[in-house]
């Protein structure tokens, strides 16, 4: 009996493993930034964001609530990053393929960065919390001189020097906000990208580290929100004792 | 150490090992549970603690006793009989995965083990016993227990042979498990870490078992929920509940053990408990 059900979980295990690839980003809709607004209302709600000491321009959030806060959560579920281009941005001039591309970037940045806090699942549950983000202010450069184009090359390149990008944790089932920031922070300041090749051309070093640092913020973001409290230390230091035996003089 | 020298790939292994090489050598016959609560001398309550768990349905797994490394086996079959024994043992250990292909394991007394030698050593109650290792417990205890991302369904602990540390327990996040490896390592006065922590898998159907199981603890046992943390910890493994940790009562204890066998989808539960008022009365 205790064989068959191991025999079967062991079974579904597999089956997880199998489904546990990351979610890619896929084709988007345009989405664009509305004029005069601050946010561009991707996120569920900016009422709680405050300004944060601790990361030069960024507003943020961390939930309080004693049962729904980010320390009652194990595992996280990124959701494909959305791109908003600049209000003012033509868009016809910003092909999908380009968008894609920043956002399959950003996603893979953004995993790689929480995924050890974090570990990534692909189903909702009462531990797990969603990552839904957005990069915003995406505008477009000067057309790509005919002879600097190969065949990945877009007509104009993107420019991702005003960029910023909004994020929160969601409770993956109830949908209630956990964290959130919003990061105004100039990283990808005069870089331009002028191919959907994004990860792998030399020259596009500066746009992936700022899309690399963004997500960097973000651990740090994620490691301030889950540091505990000087009295949650004390009780864990009075209370956690290895089961061993403990050493004793001589 | 003997290593019978058979079809071998190149690839060297921590401890001189070669992957893919039979190696022949002397092990404690553990539950997973015990190995990873109590490494360190094998005392009459481990053994206890070994053959009880294993029987209930605790997986047996060999601890090497050259280093307390933890070695998951292919065989289980092979090893249960032995739970609470001394073995040697034959097979391909492969060392970064913590397992072992087994081809035999027969029963040993310690006293078969030569004088000197280091896994008669790593046996004695002595060797975890010196002047200086009590301050250095200490520091390795408040280290981890500074840790930011323990939960209710992490366990970490250690256990300490003068200087040297062997990190074990149960953690959801891979990163405990690699930041107490480096935060030990640092300590002064540590100067080797064995890392026998292991990363438990997050399949929805443990996930479940999680929430349900901390939502009736809290709903009952409120006051071991604190702040961020909790003094009871409930660490979930393949349908599994093991409660660790330490209650006020025995009443607790009880009440901890039936909320969680009540658990849908739970197939068994290990009350591991510590009862403070009989810690207190036997101290």
């Amino acid at each position: 009996m205790w064989n068959k059900k191991k025999g079967m979980l062991r079974l579904a295990a597999v089956l997880m493993t199998l489904f546990s690839c990351s979610r890619p980003a896929s084709q988007q809709s345009v989405r664009r930034m509305p004029a005069g607004q601050e946010f561009s209302g991707y996120l569920s709600t900016y009422a709680n964001l405050k300004a944060n000491p601790e990361f030069d321009s960024t507003v943020s959030y961390v939930s309080q609530d004693p049962v729904k806060n980010i320390h009652k959560y194990v595992a996280v579920i990124v959701e494909p990053p959305v791109v908003y281009i600049a209000t003012d941005t033509d868009e016809k001039a910003l092909p999908d393929r380009g968008r894609t591309a920043l956002a399959e970037y950003f996603q893979h940045a953004i995993t790689d960065a929480v995924e050890d806090a974090f570990p990534i699942v692909q189903t909702s549950g009462p531990l797990v919390l969603r990552l839904r983000s957005a990069i915003v202010g995406v505008d477009v450069g000067q057309a790509v001189p005919a002879d600097q184009k190969d065949e990945k090359s877009l007509e104009r390149p993107i420019n991702i020097g005003k960029v910023g990008v909004e994020m929160e944790f969601v409770d993956s089932e109830q949908g209630q906000q956990i964290a959130a920031a919003v990061d105004r922070q100039s990283l990808g300041e005069g870089v331009m990208v002028g191919s959907a090749n994004f990860s792998h051309e030399e020259k596009f070093r500066a746009a992936t580290q700022a899309f690399d640092g963004w997500a960097k913020r973000l651990r740090e973001f994620l490691d301030a929100a889950h540091q505990l409290s000087p009295d949650d230390v004390a009780r864990a230091e009075k209370t956690n004792f290895p089961y061993a035996p403990q050493p004793t003089p001589k | 150490m003997t290593i019978k020298s058979l079809p071998a790939l190149v690839l060297l292994l921590p401890g001189g090992l070669l992957a893919g090489e039979i190696s022949v050598f002397r092990a404690y016959v553990d539950s997973d549970l015990c190995a990873r609560l109590m490494l360190g001398p094998i005392t009459a309550s481990r053994i206890e603690c070994s053959q009880s768990t294993v029987k209930e349905g605790s997986e047996p797994v060999l601890v090497h006793l050259r280093n307390n490394l933890v070695l998951a086996v292919n065989k289980q079959k092979m090893i249960r009989p032995l739970a609470g024994q001394l073995a040697e043992v034959s097979g391909e250990i492969k060392a970064n995965s913590g397992t072992v292909k087994l081809t035999s394991a027969n029963a040993i007394t310690a006293e078969s083990i030569p004088q000197g030698d280091a896994a008669r050593r790593l046996l004695d109650v002595r060797t975890y016993k010196t002047d200086k290792s009590a301050q250095l417990h200490e520091k390795i205890r408040h280290e981890l227990a500074m840790m930011p991302y323990i939960s209710e369904f992490d366990f970490i602990s250690f256990t300490q042979s003068g200087p040297d540390v062997i990190l074990t327990g149960w953690t959801v996040r891979s990163t405990n498990r690699s930041t107490a490896y480096n935060v030990v390592k640092e300590i002064e006065g540590v100067e080797t870490v064995i890392n026998n922590i292991e990363v438990l898998p997050l399949g929805s159907f443990d996930m479940q078992i999680r929430a349900a199981a901390r939502a009736a603890l809290q709903r009952q046992l409120s006051r071991y929920f604190w702040g961020n943390g909790s003094d009871i910890k409930i660490i979930v493994k393949n349908g599994q509940i093991i409660l660790l940790g330490s209650v006020a009562t025995k009443s607790d204890s009880d009440v901890a053990f039936i909320q969680c066998n009540s658990v849908s989808g739970a197939f068994k539960v290990f009350n591991l408990l510590r009862v403070q008022s009989s810690q207190n009365k036997s101290a």
